[in-house]
């Protein structure tokens, strides 16, 4: 089975990605509910990602989840840098790896919660 | 020939009950102890608590787990992880024991025959007639428990190790153990929000004779519940009799979980919303509690809900892919083997409800539900022959819950996710952490009247 990481698009996302020609590569998942990435992973990048991220793992879909919020940002970070969903947003995610860690050590007792009223 | 479903009988024939509600009478029971002890959790080789043998305790004694009445025996213990039944031949799938380490042994210095009182937070709570005391290893117990891909090729894919959080319990046990039978002797009182949600066996049964629930279903919960959750839920309770099952029971594990997994705070209330907010009539739906620390042994642990269950009254108990489980140790519709046509290698050359002293409960095998672009509605995997399938994947809503995207109503009902985020700001995080688990720990889940020995 192929894998993946799905990187969720809201609206200030989706804004950054104007112009980029990625706009069409955009899936509309739950009845249009929810935008996203379905972003392809070579056997050797999923593999790397389960090694680096203890709690990583892959889901009934083959998508890779349970990675650190910090991950999922810099991925997101990369595909609009580099304007793609090729080899090379992971190659610039795996440059970044230290970044991404030290992030994630902040973010494993503290997440901020949203501004909603509860 | 009748095909009314009626309530079964409790596992083992009777419920056990071994609460003393006359503090008097407790008082008298804790006077004749040998020595006492302070309940300790049991951690792992960070110090991070994974059990605390009380919810076992209380379990026990208020029936959940009938017919056990303690901890095991040596003898017991092996036959459960031989075939997984206890001494008087019904079925069973965990060891329940009471360690204690060898330097607390020594400092007790109590023998079988000994009254042991044991307290918690500080104050007594429950007495342990020692019947026997035995050693064990618990590693061997951890891996014995759960199987192996050699003994059990039927389910088990993987070694268990250390990132199983069952095995770890096991693992991370005292060797010394004391057997005997449990009789609480100082109700707790469950603290809030639990103690809404607290329907003992005995107490379930009377409800459901109050709300006039001759067949009830069961769903498991140890999550915040999504809405392929509720899916499963309502379509699961069409089964029945004459008409679909009258009631929905949903019971939520409550104790230690794995890193995650929700805070159990907003598990009870996230499904409680889903009655508030008419998702399903609060007539239908009641929302209760096991205390229990999880040992994410899918078909296991599958045998243990429907023996709780069953004790509590259901008459059928529905159960999805990869039920209880945690990575991939385990074959993911191993649960649904145990229940379709059984496990040799766990003792079961039949389904656990066709051997014999084995369950009455009836198992209602689910598979998936998912979302389909082109039947423009939550799917059931049986019906939808459409490619396109968008999976109500735990994982990828909990992605979605931590980088705070307000989840659409067709995952998440609008006051259920309120609810996480409610324990979220409690919290500071939307999930278990150790520092939870710490915090948890120290307060449990209830609170003893002062009672002087």
């Amino acid at each position: 089975m192929a894998k993946y990481i799905v990187v969720l698009l809201d609206e200030g996302r989706l804004k950054k990605l104007e112009g980029s020609g990625l706009e069409k590569q955009v899936e509309k998942l739950f009845g249009g509910a929810l935008n996203a990435f379905n972003v392809e992973l070579s056997d050797e990048d999923a593999q790397r990602i389960l090694d680096e991220f203890a709690t990583a793992r892959v889901d009934s879909r083959g998508a890779i989840t349970d990675v650190p919020v910090a991950f999922n940002r810099v991925v997101f970070e990369e595909i609009a840098k580099n304007k793609s969903l090729g080899p090379e947003v992971m190659q610039g995610v795996f440059a970044r790896l230290a970044e991404i860690k030290e992030m994630a050590a902040k973010e494993s007792e503290y997440l901020p919660p949203p501004e909603i009223e509860v | 020939m009748s095909i009314r479903i009626e309530r079964p009988e409790p596992h083992g024939g009777r419920l056990i009950e071994r609460v003393v509600t006359d503090p008097v009478a407790g008082k008298k029971l804790a006077k004749g102890a040998a020595a006492a002890f302070d309940i300790k959790p049991t951690v792992d080789e960070k110090g991070v608590p994974v059990r605390n043998v009380y919810r076992e305790i209380m379990s026990v004694c208020y029936g959940f787990f009938s017919p056990v009445e303690g901890s095991m025996t040596e003898a017991e213990l092996e036959r459960v992880l031989k075939e997984r039944r206890l001494l008087n031949e019904w079925i069973f799938p965990y060891p329940i024991l009471f360690d204690v380490s060898e330097e607390d042994h020594k400092k007790l210095g109590v023998s079988s025959g000994d009254r042991l009182l044991l307290r918690l937070k500080g104050k007594p709570f429950a007495i342990l007639d020692i019947e026997e005391i035995y050693r064990i290893n618990p590693e061997e117990v951890a891996t014995r428990t759960f199987g192996t891909p050699e003994n059990n090729p039927e389910v088990v894919k993987e070694p268990f190790d250390k990132k199983h959080p069952g095995w770890v319990i096991y693992k991370s046990m005292n060797p010394v153990i004391y057997a005997g039978k449990y009789k609480i002797i100082n109700e707790p009182k469950l603290k809030p929000p639990f103690d809404r949600f607290w329907y003992p066996p005995k107490k379930s049964r009377e409800e459901f004779d109050k709300r006039g629930w001759r067949t009830v279903i069961n769903h498991q919960t140890r999550n915040v519940p999504h809405v392929g959750h509720e899916h499963l839920m309502k379509n699961a309770a069409y089964t029945g009799d004459l008409e679909p099952c009258h009631g929905i029971l949903v019971n939520a594990v409550i104790g230690v979980k794995r890193k995650g997994d929700y805070p159990d705070e907003a598990i009870v209330e996230g499904h409680e919303a889903v009655n508030l907010s008419g998702y399903i009539k609060p007539e239908r739906h009641l929302v209760t509690i096991l205390l229990w620390d999880m040992r994410y042994g899918n078909p296991l642990e599958s045998l243990l809900h429907g023996i709780v269950r069953q004790n509590m009254g259901c008459t059928h108990h529905m159960f999805g892919r990869d039920h209880a489980a945690v990575g991939e140790y385990y074959d993911m519709y191993a649960t649904q083997i145990l229940w379709g046509k059984g496990i040799p290698s766990f003792g079961f050359d039949k389904p656990v409800n066709e051997v014999p002293y084995g369950l009455k409960i009836r198992p209602q095998n689910m598979a998936e539900f998912w979302y389909c672009p082109k039947c423009g509605e939550i799917a059931y995997s049986g019906n939808c022959n459409h490619k396109e399938r968008q999976k109500f994947s735990g994982s990828f809503i909990r992605g979605m819950v931590s980088e705070g995207v307000f989840p659409p109503p067709v995952i998440f009902r609008p006051e259920v996710y309120k609810v996480a985020v409610k324990w979220w700001k409690v919290y500071g995080y939307p999930f278990v952490t150790p520092k939870y688990l710490m915090e948890r720990e120290k307060e449990l889940e209830v609170d003893l009247p002062d009672m002087d020995v």
